[in-house]
């Protein structure tokens, strides 16, 4: 299997990178590629998940910003055939909008006291059940 | 046999201290005197309380201009302001990449007008105004509008009293944005403002060094305290290549400090940080009057150290964090609310907080003498061993070229991040420990806080930004952006353009797109 290849990024103006530039060390760390982009929008962060070929999309929000740009980000993949790109979210989300991002596609919000193992273990399954589906999908 | 132990900041703690750990010098320390260890005034807080400065701002400045007043109303002493993210990063509200942002984690501020409601009703010459406005791309510019919304009022520049934060490092090193400015032009610009106060706004501090951010993002105690005293020599060496002399200025440089967990670590930390400060800029700087040698600084609890498990507890542990500051000799406090690990404070949360800080001052009798811990032997061995850390790190970043060369190589963000990285790893194995994340986990439905919604804020800024875009005199705005441009491209001071660009309408987006436009996409080099 290719090194899992991982796209970071900060919707909107959130400037808060201590959490997203800790999982990143940690995911190299473990033998992952990312792709961190800082801050950008929904329509850039959807581009390079298609040109970076992305095996999992992670977002970090910590401003209050998750709902208005998150959907966003959801909609583009949607647009551009690349929803089975798993979406996981990091930061400061109320319970209540993390139940309403799974809904619309999210696959896990990772909120504060997340350790490391749980997000590195996530992603691993994440890969492995996609993987596991593209391969009785043919391809066009 | 007992376990080695460590505080937070890797200093090695002995079961017991006694005389021998005490350092020669303490003895002739005093309070009020140089190096000022002992804290800048002879009787302390019985001559000057601290400033009671709890920080608040979200959403529209109406909005916030009403927790504000709800907070000296409820014995705040001093106001504390926060700007939203647009803001901070210089761009305006209805702007694609800030509409989302807009009055989240502070208050959105697009031109004069905002800033004219933000403080309505509060009277500028009498209270403490500072401005968390952090990111020199836009605190020239910000503190330009402050100052033009003041005199549309009828004050002085010299009556205005107040503390921008202006720190080249939180938008290069701490925090990230869309397009960055280099290192050097984002120093200038924070130098300029300095320059211009001093010759336009003499009572105000035109500078914080923003050590608790620093902290934040992963600096211990150690590197706060070095970070902080780097940066100042930085400031006053450019001002004084600018030719002024040292003690025309120095005396206005302030910092901020956080208070974190570690009790002790950060009395020793406050002690250990007025020390090297004075030191340095006696020595090195050759400033002599007084003033000029006293670290004077504002602090805040520590909100990294909040958890959204178990809220409540946040409020003992920041009660902790802000006895540490006051036992330490802070000017000025803010207690963090218990609700911050989950959004920004409700009213509740923030009244809270507040009242903690008036226990603090009322109840607990801490405010009675100066520095009651000098002379214990655990502290003031602390207090040397940080100085001689300090001291040390210091003279790696002089070798690397100076703080703003440590930035530009990188240098400070892999510190920050390695040890941010360290510690999370400490939290997942276990061997440091966090009530309610780690250890003592709630086995049942754990408290639920509502957490706080901030109001819509974009339809009002952008209602507000098309009327002033359609009443001002395009032409003149044009050219206070002209001089803007020009004085940043000769290296000339660009207050005074902003202060004009201020004047006749020019949004914030507009001022700090001249300076990215030249100086900005930086990529800041995070990546280890």
């Amino acid at each position: 299997m290719d090194r899992i290849r991982v796209v970071m990024a900060k919707p909107g103006l959130d400037s808060h990178y201590r959490g997203i530039m800790v999982v990143s060390r940690h995911l190299v760390r473990h033998g992952m590629e990312v792709v961190y982009l800082g801050n950008q929008l929904p329509e850039q962060i959807v581009q390079t998940v298609l040109a970076e070929d992305a095996d999992v999309l992670g977002l970090s929000s910590l401003s209050g910003n998750h709902l208005a740009l998150v959907p966003p980000v959801l909609q583009g993949l949607r647009a551009v055939g690349a929803d089975d790109v798993p979406v996981l979210l990091g930061g400061i989300v109320p319970a209540e909008d993390a139940d309403l991002l799974r809904a619309q596609g999210v696959s896990e919000v990772f909120g504060p006291g997340t350790d490391l193992t749980s997000i590195v273990r996530m992603i691993r399954e994440l890969v492995a059940r996609r993987e596991g589906a593209l391969a009785v999908v043919p391809l066009p | 046999m007992t376990e080695p132990a460590f505080t937070d900041s890797g200093l090695p703690v002995e079961p017991c201290y006694g005389p021998a750990d005490l350092p020669a010098a303490h003895d002739a320390e005093r309070p009020g005197q140089a190096p000022f260890t002992r804290g800048i005034r002879p009787g302390m807080y019985r001559e000057r309380p601290w400033a009671i400065r709890q920080l608040a701002g979200y959403s529209t400045a109406d909005h916030t201009n009403r927790r504000l007043r709800m907070l000296l109303d409820s014995g705040a002493t001093a106001i504390n302001t926060v700007f939203d993210f647009p803001t901070n990063r210089g761009y305006d509200s209805d702007e694609a990449i800030a509409r989302a942002d807009a009055g989240q984690g502070g208050v959105a501020i697009d031109s004069v007008e905002d800033m004219l409601a933000l403080y309505d009703g509060i009277p500028l010459d009498r209270v403490s105004v500072s401005l968390v406005l952090s990111h020199p791309v836009a605190a020239g510019a910000v503190f330009a509008l402050y100052l033009a919304a003041a005199e549309r009022r009828g004050y002085r520049f010299g009556d205005l009293r107040g503390t921008l934060q202006n720190d080249f490092m939180m938008e290069t090193v701490v925090l990230t944005a869309p397009s960055v400015l280099e290192p050097g032009f984002s120093f200038q610009l924070s130098t300029d403002v300095v320059e211009f106060c001093l010759q336009q706004v003499p009572r105000w501090n035109a500078i914080s060094y923003a050590g608790y951010n620093y902290r934040e993002a992963g600096a211990d105690a150690v590197h706060e305290v070095a970070l902080v005293v780097a940066h100042a020599v930085a400031t006053a060496e450019e001002m004084v290549r600018r030719g002024h002399p040292v003690d025309s200025f120095a005396g206005r440089l302030t910092a901020f400090f956080s208070a974190d967990n570690d009790f002790f670590e950060e009395i020793a930390k406050y002690r250990a940080a007025r020390r090297v400060y004075a030191r340095i800029f006696g020595e090195r700087l050759k400033a002599a009057e007084a003033r000029s040698l006293m670290l004077r600084y504002h602090v805040q609890t520590a909100g990294s150290a909040l958890t959204a498990q178990q809220p409540l507890n946040n409020i003992a542990r920041a009660a902790y964090q802000g006895l540490a500051a006051v036992l330490g000799g802070a000017q000025s406090l803010h207690i963090s609310a218990y609700d911050e690990a989950l959004s920004i404070p409700s009213e509740q949360a923030a009244l809270t907080a507040l009242h903690t800080q008036l226990i603090l001052r009322h109840e607990t009798g801490v405010d009675r003498t100066a520095d009651p811990l000098a002379g214990s032997y655990y502290v003031e061995h602390l207090t040397a061993e940080i100085d001689r850390r300090v001291t040390g790190l210091l003279e790696q970043i002089d070798a690397m070229g100076g703080l703003v060369a440590a930035v530009d190589q990188g240098w400070v963000h892999q510190q920050l991040l390695g040890r941010a990285y360290e510690r999370q790893l400490e939290l997942d194995a276990g061997s440091r420990t966090l009530v309610g994340v780690n250890r003592f986990q709630d086995e049942d439905e754990p408290l639920r806080i509502e957490p706080f919604r901030v109001p819509a804020t974009i339809e009002a800024q952008r209602r507000r930004l098309a009327r002033l875009r359609a009443a001002r005199d395009r032409d003149r705005v044009r050219s206070a952006l002209e001089e803007v441009r020009a004085a940043a491209v000769a290296g000339r001071n660009t207050m005074p353009g902003l202060l004009d660009a201020a004047r006749a309408g020019a949004t914030l987006g507009e001022c700090c797109e001249v300076f990215r436009d030249l100086y900005g996409g930086w990529r800041q080099p995070l990546i280890g």
